[in-house]
């Protein structure tokens, strides 16, 4: 028997999601219409706005609900635990079977504190003495992976029929000739912008001919090997760490050592070997395009001919300059390859992982080759 | 919002998922030659088959991700490959689908991963998720320590349960689970199909279990459907399928035999 009902809940559409009642001195709440996630928010207001005597007992009356579930069953418990009341104070009745089953479930579950689970953001002290400490890490790691690929060379060098010459062969192949257009695409392009603007200055002094010997030196020593490693780097690095990384991320390299094999025979060695005879053959590809492009270019801007450039460029340009240039690509090759095979086999097992190795990879291969670039031409001056 | 809520009550009192003569053919090769079958609202039905009879690839076609050869996926009234792209979205919204390996996104938290369905698809204030959230950890009885992690630091079992989770954030009508045990320990493996139960029993799920696991088909599946070269081989409840005169059905029964 109801005494003094009252309406407290707003009504959202046609659906009044919770009357209130007074029954002998006890709170009744009758629930009512589909309580489900996609109504939370009309259901929640409708909570919100109850004006409950919390001194009285409280009994959820389920005769009108017509759905029910986990989130909505929090909502209204929520509430009421708010209030004071506890699984002693809070009756149920007339709910359906599978209802008081989620009743009960939702009770004996609400007491864990939110979620929130945000990542730690760090400031900015701290983002840099992370940064610091992550780089000191890397370098330690990769220390320790050169002296693991130092004992396997060597153990290579003692028993050279573990070498893996076919796998060799079609890592250069990819590296090396698959590379050889856009290569050649990015040196001839620098080689026409790189006279051209040499050009509007030489002419000014009347000195047009000097543009030849400013292109073959610029080409040959420095811009080649540069550009060369640094396509290579992102070109060949990337790939290096992606190939390595998946196969570590589906436990191949674990399988590689159980079969009694070293990973370092299988990946590192073929593509070390390979990147290193690769790298000098592209630079010297990238000097041949470099100079078309300075050819093409003086022709075109300062008159000078295919005849008269390659004349003054056989007299001008020391045979140091080319050799410099290619010598210098086998150390950037290695640091590459090092850098790249040892990101690859450093990945963890989630995919997030082979995505941050392989770009750290890149970052790390051009950073290197242009310190390794100004250690040179600190180191050794004397070729011009 | 209400309309919406009206048709589903409308129609899951009957049957919520119809497979109707679905072929698939990849090139040359048939894997499903007309496959036919049924679940009610509230059932747990297991689907099992040997390697390679396209479980997987059916439970593709089923939640709308690969377009069967022919035949017809009717899902809680939809007819999944002959609607718009509007319904078929507002389809995905009630059912739960996880993933083998769980399939949790790898640059999120835990939480954060949970909490993707809430902030995509309802029009809940960010205030209320958290609270929802911790519930939702605790009823697939993951530790509240366990949401600012990152799924690589979870063991299979814990990654399982936080992929459940999520599939279940919505509320959903009906869940798929592709092998849910695969992959954990045996102790592991039945206390997450005791989770299932609790769960599904609770929240008046309508479980749909791709498994080779006998022991999760023993203890909580009501009804099983065994496909084999194709075809639907049978169709029944657990104790009649493992009566059945088939050296495949045998087999896969009569390991469990030999072990206990």
């Amino acid at each position: 028997m109801a005494i003094g009902l009252q309406t407290v809940t707003r009504m959202s559409h046609e659906t009044q999601w919770l009357t209130h009642a007074v029954e002998a001195g006890k709170n009744i709440l009758f629930l009512a219409g589909p309580w489900r996630l996609a109504n939370l928010v009309p259901i929640s207001n409708a909570i919100h706005a109850l004006r409950i005597d919390a001194g009285r007992e409280l009994m959820l009356d389920g005769s009108r609900l017509e759905e029910l579930d986990s989130a909505a069953c929090f909502a209204i418990y929520c509430y009421l635990v708010s209030l004071g009341y506890n699984e002693k104070t809070i009756g149920v009745r007339r709910f359906q079977d599978k209802h008081l089953r989620l009743l009960g479930l939702v009770h004996e579950r609400m007491k864990s504190p939110p979620a929130r689970g945000k990542a730690v953001r760090l400031g900015l002290v701290q983002r840099v003495g992370a940064s610091a400490i992550n780089i000191c890490h890397l370098l330690k790691v990769h220390n320790a992976f050169i002296g693991a690929l130092a004992m396997d060379t060597w153990r290579l060098l003692r028993k050279p029929s573990l070498f893996r010459g076919k796998e060799t062969v079609s890592q250069f192949e990819t590296i090396c000739l698959d590379a050889i257009p856009i290569v050649a695409l990015i040196t001839v392009l620098i080689g026409v912008v790189f006279a051209y603007l040499l050009g509007l200055q030489a002419q000014k002094f009347g000195a047009s001919i000097f543009v030849v010997d400013g292109v073959g030196l610029a080409i040959c020593r420095e811009l080649s090997p540069i550009l060369v490693a640094i396509v290579v780097a992102g070109r060949s690095g990337a790939s290096f760490t992606a190939q390595i990384g998946t196969m570590k991320m589906a436990h191949e390299i674990d399988a590689i050592s159980t079969l009694g094999l070293s990973p370092i025979h299988v990946l590192v060695i073929p593509r070390l070997v390979a990147i290193q005879v690769a790298l000098p053959l592209l630079v010297f590809v990238g000097d041949l395009m470099g100079l078309l492009g300075g050819m093409l270019a003086a022709d075109w801007q300062l008159g000078i001919t295919h005849v008269m450039f390659l004349e003054r460029l056989q007299s001008v340009l020391p045979m140091s300059a080319p050799v410099a240039g290619i010598l210098k690509a086998p150390v950037f090759a290695a640091f590459i390859a090092v850098i790249a095979c040892h990101m690859g086999m450093n990945v963890q097992h989630d995919a997030r992982s082979v995505g941050l190795n392989t770009t750290s990879t890149v970052v790390q291969g051009i950073v290197w080759v242009i310190l390794l670039d100004a250690a040179f031409a600190v180191m050794f001056p004397w070729e011009i | 919002m209400n309309g919406e809520t009206q048709a589903t009550r409308g129609d899951t009192a009957q049957t919520v998922l119809e497979v109707d003569s679905v072929v698939t053919r990849f090139g040359s090769s048939v894997v499903h030659d007309g496959v036919s079958f049924s679940v009610q609202q509230g059932e747990v039905v297991g689907l099992i088959g040997s390697s390679g009879t396209g479980k997987s690839v059916l439970l593709r076609e089923i939640i709308g991700l690969l377009r069967p050869t022919a035949g017809t996926v009717r899902l809680l009234g939809t007819n999944v490959w002959d609607c718009s792209e509007e319904t078929l979205r507002a389809l995905r919204r009630r059912f739960g689908m996880l993933f083998q390996d769980g399939a949790l996104f790898s640059s999120l938290t835990v939480a954060e991963n949970i909490a993707v369905p809430f902030r995509e698809n309802t029009d809940l204030p960010a205030a209320m998720i958290p609270p929802l959230l911790g519930l939702k950890l605790a009823l697939v009885g993951l530790p509240p320590e366990t949401c600012g992690k990152m799924p690589s630091q979870l063991s299979g079992g814990m990654r399982k349960r936080a992929a459940l989770d999520r599939a279940l954030a919505l509320e959903p009508d009906i869940l798929f689970l592709d092998e849910p045990t695969s992959g954990l320990d045996p102790v592991s493996a039945r206390a997450f199909d005791k989770l299932i139960r609790v769960l599904s029993e609770s929240l008046g799920l309508t479980v749909f279990i791709v498994t080779h696991d006998v022991g999760t088909l023993l203890s909580i599946i009501g009804r099983v459907i065994v496909l084999s070269r194709g075809k639907v081989l049978a169709d029944g409840p657990v104790r009649e399928v493992a009566q059945l005169d088939d050296p495949w059905v045998r087999d896969y029964f009569s390991v469990r035999t030999q072990v206990t």
